[in-house]
């Protein structure tokens, strides 16, 4: 897309065969041209790498990593670094906890035991990605499981989270997967957005309305159950007027139930202790009719939640208020991207990426040199690119990552997985195969299955150490994000808890620093490579000289750099994605 | 002036009165601003033990009916004292809510919503009470550890984690508002020293207001770390202590006295095990000999200290229970015919509103839904429930807009 601009052809908005990046950048562009808006500048290396191992790979990068980057000269190195991302263990385990976040919005089951597993479902969505399982299928497997399934029993976490109570099921398929809150349809036409009426609301709740939670109390497991029958009617708070459905999505036909004979609708009756289910069932038709390009809205959620992911505002805000008064704010973009994602079968990674290459994307923080700081441009121009905070996830695992605890957990494992497999083999230890450049496809997927493996296994053990830390600075359950809210119990924690105090106590990086302390400005650049992914200021240099000076012994050193360390912890710099 | 008008005017005086940090003096200044103290009667307590006796029904139990310092008005014998200060209060005896699951009546008496994700009490008030320079936290909210309180998870609902109540729990501090032993003075300041060269340089060519937000929870969990002492009960005196009573709800009421006094807007404390599905009349006795005492210790100590001027105390529970009496001699979950109270400022004392019919099943005049009380609750705060909450591009609705405020309670 470069030398395009270069040689100076400029093709119009939407020409074939222009690559996807540069025809979302044409029409933002166009717009800043419109309005007067003057763009940042491109983000420096620091910045991008930061950015977009936060947004891949769910945690800041190592200073290896970033010392690798930093020191590539070729062509195309952003490129490679996205592709590498998104190749990674680490994306597949990232968009877990992103969808996690996104489907289940950190609801907790009213009775926690009639839940499916947390870490179950969540390890579900992880090898679903892994495949890199299309949003369709996805989202079919969500509203289709009813927790039998050998393979996507865990799915049904959907329903159970929710208590498999109906109401709170149509209102949320309604926002999650087309981008409606129709709450308030629930008792009337909603008085504010005239396009949410009571009887779309209800189409969607009759497809749910015969679902029941059933929970076998000898194998202490929870399935989602369906009736054969219930009709659903409807009476408006405010007219009185009533109304009856059948299934029906908003804008699309009612479903009529087939007619069964009396004493046959279930292939397996309901009893006590056995789980019924019907010979028709509302639910399937759910699962293969929603989750379709003819789905009026289905496309368009799901694009713009991506896009809001990677750009930390949708061009529809708030993400749950599709209506005709709340257009997005560039309608021919998310026009292109939904229909860029049902070309390309709702290629959930394929889409992360082409995003990532835009120079959209790809902007600075910063204000342009010399702009009015008052007057920055508004989150909806993406003209600057936007402070988000980490998720409780990332900055978990980033405190992790930065202290070295992380990467040296995942060291070990993998060294336990290779010791294991040379074993099996008759392989001396220690040849590592990462250097045998030319492998056969078996060796390959050997080594990808690996290091996938260590990389869970890690994430599984240490992701105790961060359970205090992630409710401390989770959103409340069941709301839609509100952007960077900081609280004082979020403060408290990161300034007197016994977990930050052991995160910071002995940690493999202050090991490393120690040994550099007659060193002060080689380890005032490792420190804050490490832990803000960029050399420190001449000032921050200063600073930590004269914050070692006084220190006369090897304790009092490691006790400086701790504090320093704890510093940059609490600084906005590392709270933030910037 | 309107009723409506007087109560926006007091408010917007007490908020600029509050601001400028001058006293009340002055005939005509304005008030301080108001504050709330939700007694909330958790398991849901038994009208007909309390407030709503009837004595010669068939379900009326073995407890009998007292003689009020309302002429005519009686309740359950197992409240000698809140009998005597009975026109202190203003009692409803018809709310009808038809909510039978703790968990939904918890949230549905708080929020005044059945329809989840809206912030209950404490937080609206920590939110429309807010003010600049505030220390202390706006909403906190008391109860024991276990067995647990239905649910106290996302109060705030879509005003997020900024105004969900700070937790007592077991009457403990909130988390980490102490500086572990091992993080000495050097430690802070090094530490501080490196956040804020940090942040100022990160500031460069970036709005101020981007991290002010941040900066600023760590202003406030200063502030609150330096008065910690505020969630400490040693600091009041041994009299007043056993005066509030030696237990959960004693202690606690007490704490909620000395938090009122110290600038928190809402308080909320949970009286436990009023959930008597066995031997109700033993356990309504139980939780009754508690709760009287203490609850008109409180009401005499708030007036005497002029805090019931300027304090709103709401008694309430999640539900009723039923008037018929199980095989255990037990009462059950009932939302349909229930009684609340309310005392302190903003209530017209002395009234009693609603009936039941005798047994006890229904209400028969003045029914009054959760919506209402709520509505009801905003207006003696001096806040006008009809607003709209403005949060992530949206406008909600503080109150129902279905449901209204019940004017014959207030003053």
């Amino acid at each position: 897309m470069v030398v395009l601009l270069l040689v100076g052809v400029v093709p119009h908005v939407g020409q074939a065969g222009m690559p996807f990046p540069e025809q979302i950048d044409r029409i933002i562009d166009a717009a800043h041209r419109r309005d007067g808006v003057q763009p940042a500048g491109v983000a420096d290396d620091a910045e991008f790498l930061r950015r977009v191992c936060l947004d891949l790979a769910g945690v800041v990068p190592t200073a290896a990593r970033a010392d690798e980057f930093f020191g590539d000269s070729a062509e195309g190195k952003r490129e490679r670094l996205i592709d590498r991302l998104l190749a990674a263990p680490t994306f597949s385990l990232q968009m877990s906890r992103v969808f996690d976040a996104m489907l289940v919005e950190r609801r907790v089951a009213t009775i926690k035991s009639y839940d499916f597993k947390p870490a179950e479902w969540q390890d579900w969505l992880a090898t679903a990605f892994r495949g890199n399982m299309s949003w369709d299928r996805l989202s079919a497997a969500m509203l289709r499981s009813d927790g039998t399934s050998d393979t996507e029993a865990a799915a049904a976490r959907f329903y159970l989270v929710r208590d498999v109570e109906p109401h709170l099921l149509a209102r949320d398929i309604g926002r999650l997967f087309l981008g409606k809150d129709l709450q308030c349809a629930q008792c009337h036409d909603d008085p504010r957005i005239k396009t949410y009426r009571q009887a779309d609301y209800y189409g969607l709740y009759a497809f749910v309305s015969r679902l029941k939670h059933f929970r076998d109390d000898k194998k202490k497991l929870n399935f989602v159950t369906e009736k054969a029958a219930g009709d659903v009617s409807f009476t408006s708070a405010f007219s009185g007027e009533m109304g009856e459905t059948n299934p029906r999505l908003p804008g699309g036909e009612m479903i009529a139930d087939p007619p069964l004979d009396k004493g046959k609708e279930y292939s397996v009756k309901p009893e006590k202790d056995q789980m019924g289910i019907p010979i028709y069932s509302r639910r399937l038709q759910l699962a293969q009719r929603l989750p379709r390009k003819q789905t009026t809205g289905f496309s368009r959620n799901i694009a713009n939640r991506l896009w809001a992911l990677m750009l930390g505002r949708g061009l529809v805000h708030p993400l749950d208020m599709h209506h005709p008064d709340n257009p997005p704010s560039h309608p021919e973009l998310l026009k292109r991207l939904a229909q860029r994602f049902e070309q390309t079968g709702y290629d959930i990674r394929g889409l992360l990426r082409e995003i990532a290459l835009t120079r959209a994307y790809q902007r600075s923080s910063r204000l342009p040199v010399g702009a009015d700081q008052k007057r920055s441009p508004g989150p909806s121009e993406f003209a600057v690119a936007a402070l988000r905070p980490l998720t409780p996830e990332q900055l978990g695992w980033s405190v992790l990552q930065v202290t070295g605890r992380l990467p040296s957990r995942i060291e070990r494992f993998d060294r336990k997985l290779r010791e294991a497999a040379d074993k099996k083999t008759g392989k001396t230890p220690g040849k590592a195969e990462e250097t045998n450049t030319k492998k056969t496809g078996d060796a390959q997927l050997g080594l990808d299955d690996r290091n996938w493996q260590a990389h869970r296994q890690a994430y599984r053990e240490l992701a105790g150490e961060l359970a205090g830390l992630f409710t401390v600075f989770s959103r409340l359950p069941g709301q839609p994000d509100n952007g960077f809210q900081p609280s004082v119990d979020q403060a408290l924690f990161l300034l007197n808890s016994e977990q930050m105090v052991k995160f910071t106590r002995d940690f493999q990086l202050l090991d490393r620093l120690t040994k550099l302390a007659d060193k002060p400005d080689e380890l005032a650049s490792r420190l804050y490579l490490a832990i803000l992914s960029r050399p420190p200021a001449d000032e921050e240099r200063r600073e930590v000289a004269r914050l070692l000076e006084g220190s006369e012994n090897r304790d009092q050193r490691r006790q400086v750099i701790r504090r320093i360390t704890w510093g940059l912890l609490v600084s906005a710099e590392f709270r933030l994605n910037h | 002036m309107s009723r409506r008008g007087l109560l926006r005017s007091t408010l917007g005086g007490a908020v600029s009165a509050a601001v400028a940090g001058q006293s009340v003096l002055a005939a005509d200044a304005p008030k301080p601003p108001r504050k709330l103290l939700l007694l909330f009667l958790s398991g849901g307590a038994s009208q007909l033990e309390t407030f709503d006796p009837k004595p010669d029904s068939k379900y009326g139990g073995p407890f009998r009916p007292i003689a009020t310092s309302i002429p005519g008005i009686q309740v359950g014998e197992l409240l000698p004292h809140t009998a005597r200060i009975l026109d202190r209060l203003a009692v409803i005896r018809s709310v009808n809510t038809g909510e039978t699951s703790h968990f939904r009546g918890h949230y549905l008496l708080q929020s005044g919503r059945k329809v989840p994700g809206y912030p209950v009490l404490g937080s609206v008030m920590a939110q429309l009470m807010e003010r600049p320079g505030d220390e202390l936290p706006g909403y906190v909210t008391m109860r024991r550890h276990n067995p647990q309180a239905y649910t106290d998870v996302g109060d705030a609902g879509f005003l997020g984690p900024r105004y969900e109540g700070v937790m007592i729990i077991d009457g403990k501090p909130p988390a980490n508002i102490r500086r572990p032993d091992s993080i000495d003075v050097a430690a802070v300041t090094t530490r501080e020293r490196i956040r804020r060269l940090t942040n100022q340089r990160f500031l460069e060519r970036r709005s101020p207001r981007s991290i002010q937000s941040y900066t600023e929870s760590y202003q406030k969990a200063d502030a609150l770390m330096k008065r910690r002492e505020v969630f400490d009960l040693e600091q009041e005196s041994a009299a007043d202590r056993a005066r509030y009573g030696d237990h959960h709800f004693g202690r606690n009421c007490l704490l909620a006295r000395r938090l009122l006094e110290a600038g928190v807007h809402c308080v909320k404390v949970a009286h436990h095990d009023w959930d008597a599905h066995f031997e109700n009349f033993h356990w309504q006795r139980q939780r009754c000999l508690e709760f009287d005492r203490t609850f008109v210790t409180l009401m005499d100590d708030f007036r005497d200290r002029g805090l019931l001027e300027e304090t709103l105390v709401v008694i309430m529970g999640e539900m009723g229970r039923t008037p018929r009496i199980n095989y255990y001699g037990g009462r059950d979950h009932w939302g349909d015919a229930w009684s609340m109270a309310f005392a302190g400022c903003g209530i017209k004392p002395g009234v009693v509103l609603g009936k039941t019919n005798e047994l006890g099943t229904e209400v028969i005049d003045g029914a009054v839904d959760a919506g209402d009380l709520f509505h009801t609750i905003l207006a003696a705060m001096g806040l006008d429930a009809k607003g709209n909450h403005q949060v992530g591009g949206r406008d909600n609705p503080i109150g129902d807009p279905a449901s209204s405020v019940i004017q014959e309670v207030l003053a």
